[in-house]
């Protein structure tokens, strides 16, 4: 519970592997996922723990899509607490996530994003709930028992207490990072520094590491190394999810994802898994597959300037 | 010269209506119609509305074109500064979030909204969940509801699916009266509830009591095809009047800002042949 004290990670130098970053997630863990819909999700990091063959997660967080979406399709999940899964207005709902928590092998934990920020707020201040007045009137009471009603002592209103989320792990996926795992967000950070300050254990993969100095010159938001437990350089560790200003959202990619994910969980797993995760032991033998330097070159045309950056969506560039 | 606009451009200009000048409007991810009426809004009669964008939480952006996912940083393009999700939230909980725009895969005659699962406990379809509109139901001053599925279809079994029906489910997203049928206005919250509700069929304010009443159509709908695709009696306005069509301007604007069609993506393909005359 969120009375327990928690880590400082001090080493000087956390660099790791994929695979031993994927190897601090172990199963029944409780996971808070970076990014959210099609942005900066530490895709990579998931593909290396699914193929571990981890299972009984809970996954925590609020706007979420292809990230937990795979993960429902691996057999990793167990619950799913999650705000939003689906692909938006572009693709609509998420396949995978559907037929896990339709059948019920994962079981659907729905919450509501600030419903999340109250609860790791409580976390991160160490106290084991937090009031808050929303929520009140709807079924998410009856989703979560959990949840405990008071009259404040001071005003007399009732009010709504939720308890801490103290998640055994985040993972996130980080522009840039330097050895000792200090980490620069650039763009909207989601819920990205909330989950790295209230979980026990914080994995980040990042584009680039560089020297300390130079992460001082970058303009973000920072997050100070001792939350960091571990740091991992994987460059397009994202995709097929954006991380501007490195490449934005492959549409064509998703586009192939979620029509394998449409045709069930046995073409899924043929057309999917067997060639982007399980068939890619190492993250160079998935960019490979995904196309390489033809690929990134592709995606980085973004930065043309509008017209380019509107080819990237139109229907016709999905042949 | 434009003479002709489409539904979706109907819908935005019904939508953007229901925005005064001088608040804090936000919308969330997986809705261009939403998206697109704020930016009319704002280049009409709302020039002091503070704009926050969905996902990216960028203050009054100027994005050269909608994009097909929210959190992209086209989205966020020309924003003078960016919130963080606590921050945007924190507003809505303190009172000073003036309007957000709520949707649902059911939607209750209280205007109650289910985007959480079909059927419950037991589901029977999972729906993708609401995001934060659970929070913001409670916590926004005024919620417009839409939806582009008003018109009910058979299902395969043939049985006919109502959109709006008695009542939702699961509620996601809180209306006027709670599950136990407990007016929500005794709850405390912080917000007066949904105001509106812009259909691809008419346009409904809810009555006093919250319960939902038409107030309008558009030109092409009849009263009959709204009570015929309505799963509840829906209370009527001494008069129904006619949803008007957007200005020329406004149809070009919204042109030229989604040259790709993303809002088409929320309409039915029959909807999006249909016509009205801006002459």
């Amino acid at each position: 519970m969120s009375t327990r004290s928690r880590p400082v990670y001090a080493d000087f130098d956390k660099r790791k592997s994929l695979d031993d970053l994927a190897s601090f997630v172990t199963d029944g863990d409780i996971i808070a996922v970076g990014g959210g819909l099609s942005s900066r999700e530490p895709m990579a990091l998931l593909r290396a723990i699914l193929r571990r063959g981890t299972s009984g997660l809970t996954a925590v967080g609020s706007a979420h899509g292809i990230d937990i979406d795979l993960l429902c399709a691996g057999g990793a999940l167990s619950a799913s607490a999650e705000s939003y899964v689906g692909f938006e207005q572009d693709f609509g709902q998420a396949p995978n996530y559907r037929r896990a928590l339709e059948s019920g092998t994962v079981k659907a934990e729905d919450s509501c994003c600030y419903t999340l920020v109250q609860q790791l707020r409580a976390a991160i201040q160490g106290l084991p709930f937090m009031p808050m007045r929303s929520v009140r009137g709807t079924s998410f009471l009856s989703l979560h028992p959990e949840y405990r009603r008071m009259v404040c002592p001071f005003t007399g209103e009732e009010l709504l207490l939720v308890p801490a989320i103290e998640p055994d792990v985040a993972l996130i996926h980080a522009q840039y990072g330097d050895a000792r795992g200090n980490l620069v967000i650039q763009g909207p950070p989601v819920a990205d520094t909330l989950f790295a300050k209230a979980s026990r254990v914080v994995l980040a993969t990042v584009e680039e590491i560089v020297p300390t100095q130079r992460l001082g010159e970058l303009v973000g938001i920072s997050i100070p190394y001792f939350y960091v437990t571990a740091v991992s350089e994987v460059p397009m560790g994202a995709h097929p999810t954006a991380c501007y200003p490195f490449y934005p959202y492959d549409r064509a990619h998703t586009a192939l994802y979620y029509e394998a994910a449409r045709k069930g969980a046995d073409v899924f797993h043929a057309e999917y898994l067997d060639i982007f995760v399980h068939g890619a032991a190492e993250h160079t033998n998935y960019l490979a597959r995904i196309g390489g330097e033809a690929t990134r070159k592709r995606l980085v045309s973004w930065s043309d300037g509008p017209e380019a950056w509107k080819l990237l969506y139109r229907d016709e560039a999905m042949a | 010269m434009t003479i002709t606009c489409s539904l979706g451009e109907m819908m935005i200009a019904a939508l953007a209506r229901t925005i005064e000048d001088a608040t804090l409007v936000f919308h969330g991810f997986g809705s261009p119609l939403i998206q697109l009426a704020m930016h009319v809004a704002k280049r009409t009669h709302a020039p002091r509305m503070v704009l926050v964008a969905g996902a990216t939480y960028g203050i009054d952006p100027d994005p050269p074109f909608l994009t097909p996912t929210t959190n992209d940083w086209v989205m966020d393009r020309g924003a003078t500064s960016a919130l963080d999700i606590e921050e945007l939230f924190d507003l809505a909980a303190s009172g000073r979030l003036g309007r957000m725009f709520l949707s649902g895969l059911q939607i209750d005659r209280w205007g109650n909204c289910n985007v959480t699962t079909l059927g419950y406990p037991d589901i029977k379809l999972k729906l993708p969940g609401g995001g934060g509109g659970c929070n913001l139901s409670c916590d926004v001053a005024h919620l417009t509801l839409w939806t582009t599925a008003h018109r009910a279809q058979e299902d395969a079994e043939g049985r006919r699916r109502f959109r709006l029906i008695e009542g939702c489910d699961f509620i996601t997203n809180l209306g006027h009266r709670t599950w136990d049928g407990k007016r929500t206005r005794d709850l405390g919250h912080r917000g007066y509830g949904p105001q509106w509700l812009v259909t691809e069929l008419g346009l409904f304010d809810f009555a006093n009591d919250g319960h939902m009443r038409l107030k309008a159509l558009y030109p092409d709908i009849s009263l009959d095809e709204i009570l015929e695709n309505t799963g509840f009696k829906p209370r009527l306005a001494s008069e129904i009047e006619i949803i008007p069509p957007p200005e020329q301007s406004v149809v070009e604007f919204i042109r030229r800002f989604d040259p790709l069609k993303i809002h088409e993506k929320e309409l039915r393909a029959e909807d999006i042949r249909r016509r009205f005359s801006i002459a």
